[in-house]
């Protein structure tokens, strides 16, 4: 079992794939077409997912198999069940499900009901972020491909399972990728997030239990239940199991999204596959899983990417987004793009992200224009710990609070000087370009 | 039930309701905006962060609204960590709200206003200009919105779904762009529009016939009951400095109207501003009805009654349990004729609390054996009669100025107890009368629940509430007082 052992990405690099042909020519559906003629229990799938170690790929990381246990048993509780896909990606730096759903929408969609097969679902709702338009049409055009060889719908194979699978376009709000604004949209509500408990499991699509899972990580499914658990559990580090899709972006030469397992190190990304910093330059600090995520210096980069060492240096995996930000760049600027970009995404239900994600947004704002007041960091401080942690429906409040709270920790003399300067010392002149309908 | 423990006090609570409502019932404050009793709970505002202990865990600080009480609970809402929640919570929703409590209508009895003041935080962090918005915007007949004002609790979005079950506002827009708003700009309909302004905890959404008109410090308040329909919906009365009734609202009570009253009702206060009302008691002295002590009236009165047996007594629909009593006695007494005038359905019959049937105390003069006719019959019952005793407030006004007119004056002698005076020659003598702000007594309402009314501010110099007059004419009647005994 080698550490570079890739399987994410080999399908969807051979030229067509998004043909059920040629994906069935590659391995698409045998694990499907295993798992139903062997008859193997849903609850069977559930275990080897377990036994797997696999971990969500959307953010939190939560266990997958532990998730889907949560879901009730189907003779005590009867009322339908869904499975819920989320492909709203929208994370800024963040552009992982894209590469799948476009080049290997077989592999996504054979996820997608080994998944519904585990949790008993009769009906799968893909949510694609509206951006996504070739990866909805892939999709789109793969359902039906499996469709007509009976991949999809009822007794898919001649098997007793039966599973639709159906596609939504998100209309480009962000908080419609948080699983319950996500299933809110789903029904057509506005997108606000719905507080917990009730769970999904209990209380998910249309008040039914439902699962809301990843798009990458219903597209390990398969490959766990052909090769193994054992298999899968022998990639990777201790809690963090098997290979992941690394979005390099930012201040790189080679940016793009590429397959590791885990344990390799944030170094070993930027300076082997991503080419190193641009133009020479030195790294001042990154984002390991999206904006998000806490922000390290350009000292952690000797960092394992995984969950525990990330967790470990005080950020997080997240979706394993690595935005990368070189010497020549102001934090200011940085985060008032980081903070503008919540308070417009903010869904505006509860007070603190309503206002805070407003009120970090202007302050960065002032900083990065060379208009802040003395006190103006410290309020920052003081804001993004009132907006987090748990403190809101959702975690869209702690994702503008927790990038906030790293950048006055580990950046505070350059705001300050900012404010002292009346000036921001590296900022740069910025592209102009015509925004329609732009937002301040 | 269960058994949890509220600031060091074991109580009990219903774990189907939420935690804030446990904490109420047993007079523990606990701030609010986004929940209300009245509707389902959202957990938005984030103001109700109580601290809870459950078991061995450590303390967690979370909305009471969305926490449902288990046993064992043990919740602190005066902890340190809950009071500091609470204080970032405010400073988030003042952020952009615009402090203009010296003009805002809301000042007084706004919970923004008063969880600020207990919380304490007097100075403020912004360097920013505060949201510009729509400062007045006419959302129908009934509202206008403040959209500075809002923070957004939706409380008034989710009436409309929730209780008339017809949506008709919406936040619009996301994040700190968010309005409350109709579709397409569409005015508010229907009759339950006055509901939203009570609910708006700040000054967000007020009722256009309230806007600007008094300080709430300077409203005397009073419990009664709404008279406009047989629902009797359960409100409080708002009397500026003892003169106009500013405001009726609803008032909680969870066997007629829950939280909520009608347009309809609400509104209705207006009559009981109006001018050229009647005073003490009038006279017919020939052509013209002239003003006499009340003491001089009555006498004429009570020896009028007391000599003509041929007498019919019509009570306004108005009338309370307690006058339907004294009339029904004195009539008995006297062998007089006795009805009450019973309207007709109006047609405002709808599914949540409007009953259709305008006569706020049908059930409680029926419960007497009172007969109710309609004003046509109740006048046609009483043209046999040489004297008739109209009594109540809008008497007149129900029956008809007109077919009152219209009863022969040279065989019947009209005597009127009402707010106005009618002066056609068949009435002999009027009296003026307390309407009901301004009187004491109880209606019954189409099931059977007694309300109050209250008098909430002094009827006219000399004017009587009907319960009134009757005792002192029965002062005046020492035999028949003997004879009751």
């Amino acid at each position: 079992m080698s550490q570079n052992e890739r399987y994410l990405l080999t399908r969807a690099n051979i030229e067509g794939a998004h043909q059920i042909a040629v994906a069935e020519k590659h391995g698409a559906y045998a694990a499907l077409r295993k798992v139903l003629k062997d008859g193997v229990p849903y609850s069977a799938v559930i275990d080897e997912v377990k036994k797997s170690g696999l971990r969500g790929r959307g953010g939190a990381g939560f266990s997958t198999g532990m998730k889907w246990t949560f879901m009730p048993d189907p003779v005590k509780d009867p009322r339908p069940r869904y499975l819920a896909v989320n492909a709203d990606e929208s994370e800024p730096g963040t552009c992982k499900d894209r590469v799948l759903m476009e080049r290997d929408p077989h592999g996504f969609v054979e996820g997608v009901l080994l998944s519904a097969y585990a949790i008993r679902a009769q009906a799968a709702y893909i949510y694609v972020r509206g951006e996504y338009r070739l990866a909805h049409d892939r999709v789109a055009a793969a359902i039906a491909e499996a469709r007509a060889k009976n991949l999809v719908g009822k007794n898919i194979l001649g098997s007793d399972f039966s599973c639709e699978v159906h596609m939504h376009r998100g209309g480009g709000a962000y908080i419609c990728g948080e699983e319950t604004g996500l299933m809110e949209s789903l029904e057509g509500k506005r997108g606000h997030p719905r507080p917990k408990p009730p769970f999904p499991a209990m209380y998910g699509l249309w008040g039914q239990p439902t699962t809301v899972n990843n798009v990458e990580t219903v597209y390990n499914v398969p490959f766990i239940m052909e090769r193994g658990s054992a298999w899968f559990a022998g990639l990777g580090t201790a809690n963090s199991k098997g290979n992941f899709l690394c979005g390099i972006s930012g201040h790189v030469n080679k940016p793009g999204v590429y397959e590791f397992t885990f344990g390799i190190t944030a170094k070993e990304i930027l300076e082997q596959h991503a080419g190193g910093v641009w133009k020479g330059r030195g790294l001042k600090a990154w984002f390991p899983g999206g904006s998000s995520c806490a922000l390290l210096t350009g000292k952690d980069v000797d960092v394992v990417l995984d969950h525990d060492s990330l967790r470990a240096r005080g950020s997080s995996l997240g979706t394993a987004a690595m935005v990368m930000i070189d010497d020549h760049t102001s934090m200011a600027r940085v985060m008032e793009i980081i903070a503008r970009f919540y308070d417009h995404e903010s869904c505006g239900q509860c007070s603190q992200c309503r206002e805070g994600t407003q009120w970090l947004s202007q302050i960065f704002h002032r900083i990065a224009q060379g208009k802040g007041q003395p006190d103006d960091v410290a309020t920052l401080e003081a804001l993004a710990k009132g907006m987090a942690p748990g403190k809101t429906i959702c975690a869209l409040s702690d994702a503008a609070a927790i990038p906030t709270l790293s950048a006055v920790r580990l950046f505070k003399d350059e705001l300050l000087e900012c404010v002292r300067q009346k000036r921001d010392p590296l900022a740069q002149p910025m592209p102009q370009y015509a925004v329609a309908g732009g937002h301040h | 039930m269960v058994k949890i423990i509220v600031n060091g006090r074991e109580i009990e609570a219903d774990p189907k309701k939420p935690l804030i409502k446990a904490c109420h019932d047993s007079g523990v404050d606990v701030p609010m905006y986004c929940y209300h009793p009245g509707l389902e709970p959202v957990g938005s505002c984030r103001i109700c962060q109580v601290e809870v202990k459950q078991g061995e865990a450590p303390g967690r600080v979370m909305v009471a609204c969305r926490t449902q009480p288990a046993e064992g609970m043990v919740v602190d809402t005066e902890s340190p960590k809950a009071h500091e929640t609470r204080k970032e919570c405010l400073e988030f929703l003042l952020k952009n709200h615009p402090l203009d409590c010296p003009i805002c209508d809301k000042a007084g009895e706004c919970d923004l206003q008063d969880y600020t003041y207990a919380e304490g935080q007097a100075a403020g962090r912004t360097h920013e200009e505060r949201r510009e918005l729509d400062k007045r915007k006419s959302l129908g007949d009934t509202i206008v919105l403040d959209q500075e004002r809002c923070i957004l609790c939706s409380r008034c979005v989710r009436f409309f779904e929730e209780v008339p079950k017809q949506a008709q506002l919406t936040v619009s827009d996301l994040g700190s762009r968010s309005v409350i708003a109709t579709f397409m700009d569409r005015p508010l309909k229907g009759k339950y529009q006055g509901n939203i302004a009570d609910l708006c905890p700040v000054g967000a959404l007020t009722l256009k016939k309230f806007r600007f008109q008094a300080r709430v410090w300077n409203l005397v308040k009073m419990a009664s009951t709404c008279g406009e329909c047989s629902r009797g919906c359960s409100t409080t009365v708002e009397v500026l400095r003892g003169a106009d009734v500013k405001r009726v609202r609803p008032r909680e009570n969870e066997a007629v109207n829950k939280f909520w009253m009608c347009d309809i009702g609400r509104f209705a206060f207006e009559r009981h501003n109006r001018p050229g009302r009647m005073e003490g008691a009038a006279l017919r002295e020939g052509a013209k009805l002239v003003p006499h002590p009340v003491e001089e009236a009555l006498t004429r009165l009570r020896d009028e009654l007391m000599r003509e047996k041929s007498a019919a007594w019509i009570l306004s629909p108005w009338c309370t349990i307690e006058e339907g009593e004294r009339a029904k006695a004195l009539a008995a007494r006297l062998g007089h004729q006795l009805c009450f005038i019973s309207p007709e359905k109006n047609g405002e019959q709808d599914d949540l609390l409007h009953t259709g049937d305008p006569c706020p105390n049908r059930r409680g003069l029926s419960d007497l054996g009172i007969a109710g006719f309609e004003a046509a019959k109740a006048l046609e019952a009483a043209k046999g009669a040489k004297l008739v005793v109209l009594l109540g407030e809008r008497v007149v006004e129900l029956l008809g100025a007109g077919e009152v007119a219209r009863l022969d004056a040279t065989r019947v002698a009209v005597h009127l107890v009402d707010e106005f005076a009618l002066d056609v020659p068949c009435v002999k003598s009027v009296f003026g009368a307390a309407n009901c702000v301004e009187r004491v007594g109880t209606w019954a309402n189409v099931d059977g629940v007694r309300g109050p009314i209250s008098a909430v501010k002094a009827p006219p110099i000399g004017a009587r509430s009907p319960a009134k007059l009757m005792d002192e004419l029965v002062r005046l009647m020492p035999k028949l007082q003997e004879h009751a005994r």
